[in-house]
C-alpha cells in the first residue's frame, strides 16, 4: 500500500468518526510521553577581586523516577580551583617572606600587601547518591551517600530523612540525620598546634593524617498557610568532632607593645620565613544550633521567597541571614528575579588578629577571617526562560561584599592604624539548564 | 544555646497545632508551581551552600550542613 | 486519607445492583463503577464532592444505557433481536444504525478484516490463556457463519441469515468514552478524565497540573514501559494481556482474522493509540493489530501517535 493509500485510512476513520460522534467533538490530541530522566545542569565561576580564589565549577544532577512516586537522584560537581587566601598574618611596613605549606619552597609578599596564600589550586570531584520513595499514604523517606575527594581531603557521608503529613498533606513534619567522615592530608602534613612555621625543607612540627567527624540533625516542619502561602521552619543541630583547624593558616606572633610581628634570625644559605609565625589551633569540638524559616508567597503570577536563620555555636559565634529572592514572570516562558541576602556575624571567642608575645599562649587562637566579625551583603539577578522544545535555561549575576573589623580590643600599637580585616568582594555568575 | 533549642520546638509543636489551617487538595494549583516549591533549584541552592559554607562560619539551616570539603 | 462513598443505583430494569464509589485522591476525585466488563472511572477535578458525584452518576448511566442496549447478554435489546431474528429483517433506531454505518466503514476500510459478524468465532475458540487450540473442522464449520457481505445492511433495516450474530464489542467501548466525555463537555464545569478500562478520553486539560498522567503497562507485572502526559484528546489500547493461548510454544492472540477463522499471526502484544476520540484511537489500533507483523509500519505510515510492544 503506498503512502497517500494508508494515510487517507487515517483521514476516513476520522470523517466516519465524526458522523458516528457527532457535534462536540474534542480538540487536537496531545499526548507527550513523559521521559523516564530529568536533568539538572550548570556552569558556575565564582571569582573574587585581585588575586584571590577563583573556582569553576560543573555540575549535573540526574533524577529517575520509577512508578509510585519513587525517585533515584545521582549528583555530580567537578570544581577547578585556583587563586590565594589570605593566610592569617598581618601586613607589615616591610616585606615578609614565609614558607609554603609543602615546606618545599619560600614564598614573599611585598610591604604594606595583606599575605595571601596561593597554594590553592585544587581540583574536587563529589558524587551523590540518593533513594526516595513513599512509605504507605502519608509519609516518604530518603536515604543517600556523598562522597568528595580533592588533593588534601577526602569526604564520606551518608544521610537519611523522613517526613510524614498531616491535616490532608497541609502540615508536613520531618526529621533528618546525615553522618560525615572525613579525613585530611594536607600538603606537607598537618602542622602542630601552635608550633612555629618552620625553614624550607624542615617538616619536624608535622603530624600525621587526620580526620574530621560532622553528625548533622534536622527537624523541620511546613506547613500551607492558604492558596497561596507556605511556610516552613526548621531547627538544625551538628557536632563536629577532629581536627577542625585549617592547617594551611597562621598568626603573626608579635611584639606586646610596637604591634609589629617578631623578626626571625634565617641561617646563611637556607630559606625560610623572615618573621615569626605560628601555625593556628582550633578546638577539636564544635556543636552548631540553627533555626530556619522561610516563607512562600504567591501575588498574582510573582513569588517571594523570604527566609531567616540564626546560628548559634560553641566558639561562641552568633549569625543572622536574611534571605529574599523575588521572582517576576514576564509572559509565559521567562522571569527576572532579583536577589538580596543580607549576613552578619560574631567573631569566634578564640578569633585573634595576632598573638602578642607578652601574655600567655591562650588556648586556642586562629586569625581565618571567616571566623572574625563581618557583615557580607549579595545582590543579583536571574533570567530565566523556557526554550522551544520546553526546556528551561537561566543566568545568574551575583556580587558577593564582605567588610568586617577586628574589636578594638585586639589591636596593639601600630595595628590601630592600619586595615586590618581582610575585605572581601567576589563575583558570581551561574548557567543553568533543566531538561 | 537553650533558648534556641526552646524557640526551635515551640515554632514547630505551634505549627502542629494548626490542625484547621490549609486547603483542600484542588486547592493546591498554586502550590503545585515549580516557582512555589520551598526549593525551587536544587543546584542553586546547594552552589549558594558550597559558597557561603566556604567563606562564612555557618552553613546549612534550609537542609544539611553542607560541608563535606576541605573549605572550612 | 481517602473517604469512600457507596451508592446503590437500580439498573433500568431494576435487576443487578449497580454500585457508584467515590473517592478522594491526591488532587482529584475518582468516581468507580463497573460496566462493559471493566473496571470504569472518572477523574475529576471539581471543587466540591456533589459535583463530583454528579458527574460520575451521569458517566455511568450514560455507560450502563449503552452497555444494556447494545449488550449480547441482554435479552430484549436491539442486539439481542438481531442476533435473534432467524433470517428476518430487524428494523433499528438511528443510533444502532449510525453504528451499523460506521461498522460498515471499518469493515472498508481495513479489507474485511474488521468484521462485526466474527463474534461467532467465540464458539471455537476460547482465549483463557489454556491450550485448547481448536481443531480445522471446528473452525470451518463456524466460519461459514461469519462474514459482512452476508448481510443485507439497508438502513434502518438489517437481515442475516438465520445463526449470524452481531457483535459491538469491538467498538461498543470506546463509542461509550467518547460520548461521555461529549456529555461532560456540554456539562462545561470542571476538567475530567473518562476511563473505561484503559480506553480513556480528556474532557478538559486540568488546571492544578499541565497534564493528565496516564500509565501504559509495560512488560513486567507493575512496572510501567511508558508515562505519558495527556492534555487533550484520547488513548486506547488494544492487547491480549490476558486473553491468548500458548500451545507448543505458540502464542495465539485472539485478534482472529474473519477470512480465515484463525488469529492473525504476528500480532503485537500491544499496541496503544493517541488520537482525538476514544473511536478513533480504538479502531486504529484494532486495524494495526490485524496487520499483524505489518503493524508498525502501518501505524508510521499514518503518522499517528503509538506505542507498540511485541
Amino acid at each position: 500500500m503506498s503512502q497517500k493509500e494508508t494515510h487517507s485510512i487515517s483521514v476516513a476513520l476520522a470523517a466516519a468518526t465524526c458522523t458516528l460522534l457527532g457535534s462536540g467533538i474534542s480538540a487536537t490530541v496531545d499526548a507527550q510521553e513523559e521521559p523516564a530522566w530529568d536533568f539538572n545542569t550548570s556552569l558556575l565561576y565564582y571569582g573574587e577581586d585581585g588575586d584571590r580564589v577563583k573556582d569553576f565549577s560543573v555540575s549535573a544532577i540526574a533524577r529517575r523516577m520509577f512508578i509510585d512516586d519513587r525517585y533515584l537522584t545521582l549528583g555530580l560537581t567537578i570544581d577547578g580551583l585556583t587563586g590565594a587566601t589570605p593566610s592569617g598574618a598581618i601586613r607589615q611596613d616591610v616585606a615578609q617572606t614565609f614558607t609554603r605549606p609543602s615546606g618545599n619552597a619560600a614564598y614573599s609578599v611585598a610591604a604594606g600587601v595583606l599575605p595571601l596564600d596561593d597554594t590553592f589550586k585544587d581540583t574536587r570531584l563529589a558524587l551523590t547518591a540518593g533513594w526516595q520513595q513513599p512509605v504507605g499514604d502519608t509519609s516518604q523517606v530518603s536515604v543517600g551517600a556523598s562522597a568528595s575527594k580533592e588533593y588534601d581531603y577526602l569526604h564520606l557521608g551518608v544521610n537519611a530523612k523522613f517526613a510524614r503529613d498531616f491535616n490532608q498533606r497541609n502540615t508536613t513534619v520531618s526529621a533528618g540525620i546525615a553522618l560525615s567522615m572525613d579525613s585530611l592530608d594536607p600538603v606537607g602534613g598537618a602542622p602542630a598546634p601552635f608550633s612555629p612555621m618552620l625553614d624550607v625543607g624542615d617538616t619536624s612540627n608535622r603530624l600525621g593524617d587526620q580526620d574530621k567527624d560532622v553528625l548533622d540533625i534536622v527537624l523541620g516542619v511546613s506547613q500551607v498557610i492558604s492558596r497561596d502561602l507556605v511556610v516552613q521552619a526548621n531547627y538544625s543541630y551538628s557536632k563536629s568532632d577532629g581536627y577542625l583547624t585549617d592547617p594551611y593558616k597562621v598568626l603573626s606572633l608579635v611584639d606586646g607593645t610596637s604591634g609589629d610581628t617578631l623578626l626571625r634570625s634565617i641561617a646563611p644559605g637556607v630559606d625560610g620565613p623572615s618573621h615569626q609565625f605560628l601555625f593556628e589551633s582550633r578546638p577539636g569540638e564544635r556543636t552548631k544550633h540553627s533555626i530556619f524559616g522561610q516563607a512562600k508567597y504567591y501575588m498574582n503570577g510573582k513569588v517571594l521567597d523570604a527566609s531567616y536563620r540564626y546560628m548559634s555555636d560553641d566558639w561562641e559565634i552568633d549569625s543572622h541571614t536574611v534571605d529574599l529572592r523575588y521572582r517576576i514572570p514576564f509572559g509565559a516562558n521567562r522571569y527576572l528575579e532579583p536577589h538580596l541576602r543580607f549576613y552578619t556575624q560574631t567573631d569566634a571567642e578564640f578569633y585573634r588578629l595576632s598573638i602578642p608575645d607578652s601574655l600567655p599562649l591562650p588556648g586556642h587562637a586562629s586569625a581565618d577571617y571567616r571566623l572574625g566579625n563581618f557583615d557580607a551583603i549579595t545582590a543579583g539577578l536571574k533570567y530565566g526562560w523556557r526554550t522551544h522544545n520546553d526546556n528551561e535555561m537561566s543566568v545568574r549575576i551575583e556580587g558577593y561584599r564582605q567588610t568586617g573589623s577586628v574589636p578594638a580590643d585586639q589591636l596593639i600599637g601600630n595595628q590601630v592604624s592600619r586595615d586590618n580585616f581582610p575585605d572581601l568582594n567576589a563575583i558570581i555568575v551561574q548557567f543553568g539548564y533543566r531538561f | 544555646m537553650k533558648r534556641t533549642v526552646g524557640v526551635g520546638a515551640m515554632t514547630i509543636l505551634l505549627c502542629t497545632g494548626c490542625s484547621s489551617m490549609g486547603v483542600e487538595p484542588w486547592e493546591r494549583d498554586v502550590l503545585a508551581k515549580q516557582e512555589m516549591q520551598l526549593t525551587t533549584d536544587e543546584i542553586e541552592a546547594a552552589t549558594d551552600d558550597h559558597i557561603y559554607f566556604s567563606k562564612e562560619a555557618s552553613s546549612g539551616g534550609r537542609g544539611f550542613g553542607g560541608g563535606g570539603c576541605g573549605c572550612n | 486519607m481517602p473517604s469512600s462513598y457507596s451508592l446503590v443505583i437500580a439498573s433500568s430494569q431494576g435487576q443487578k445492583r449497580r454500585e457508584i464509589r467515590l473517592e478522594l485522591a491526591e488532587d482529584a476525585w475518582h468516581g468507580r463503577f463497573q460496566a462493559m466488563g471493566s473496571p470504569c472511572e472518572l477523574v475529576c477535578e471539581a471543587k466540591k464532592r456533589h459535583e463530583a458525584l454528579e458527574l460520575t452518576e451521569l458517566v455511568a448511566g450514560e455507560a450502563w444505557r449503552i452497555e444494556d442496549k447494545f449488550s449480547r447478554y441482554r435479552a430484549g435489546n436491539v442486539v439481542h433481536r438481531i442476533n435473534t431474528a432467524g433470517g428476518r429483517a430487524v428494523e433499528v433506531d438511528d443510533e444502532t444504525a449510525d453504528l451499523l454505518d460506521f461498522a460498515v466503514t471499518l469493515y472498508n476500510l481495513s479489507e474485511r478484516r474488521f468484521d462485526i459478524t466474527s463474534g461467532v468465532l467465540r464458539r471455537a475458540w476460547h482465549f483463557d490463556g489454556g491450550d485448547r487450540v481448536p481443531s480445522e473442522n471446528i473452525v470451518s464449520d463456524v466460519l461459514r457463519l461469519v462474514g459482512w457481505h452476508r448481510a443485507d445492511w439497508r438502513r434502518p433495516f438489517l437481515q442475516m441469515p438465520s445463526g449470524m450474530e452481531i457483535d459491538l464489542g469491538g467498538i461498543g467501548k470506546e463509542y461509550a468514552v467518547d460520548r461521555c466525555a461529549g456529555l461532560l463537555r456540554e456539562q462545561g464545569s470542571s476538567a475530567c478524565l473518562v476511563n473505561f478500562g484503559g480506553d480513556l478520553a480528556v474532557s478538559r486539560a486540568p488546571e492544578g497540573r499541565r497534564s493528565w498522567k496516564v500509565a501504559v503497562e509495560g512488560d513486567a507485572e507493575g512496572e510501567p514501559a511508558h508515562l505519558i502526559d495527556l492534555k487533550q484528546g484520547a488513548l486506547a489500547t488494544s492487547g491480549d494481556a490476558r486473553r491468548y493461548l500458548l500451545k507448543d510454544g505458540i502464542r495465539y492472540s485472539h485478534i482472529l482474522d474473519p477470512m480465515t477463522g484463525w488469529p492473525v499471526p504476528d500480532a503485537p502484544r500491544s499496541i496503544t493509540i493517541a488520537a482525538d476520540t476514544c473511536v478513533e484511537a480504538g479502531m486504529m489500533s484494532t486495524l494495526a493489530m490485524l496487520k499483524g507483523a505489518q503493524a508498525e509500519p502501518f501505524l508510521r505510515a499514518q503518522d499517528v501517535v503509538f506505542w507498540c510492544r511485541r
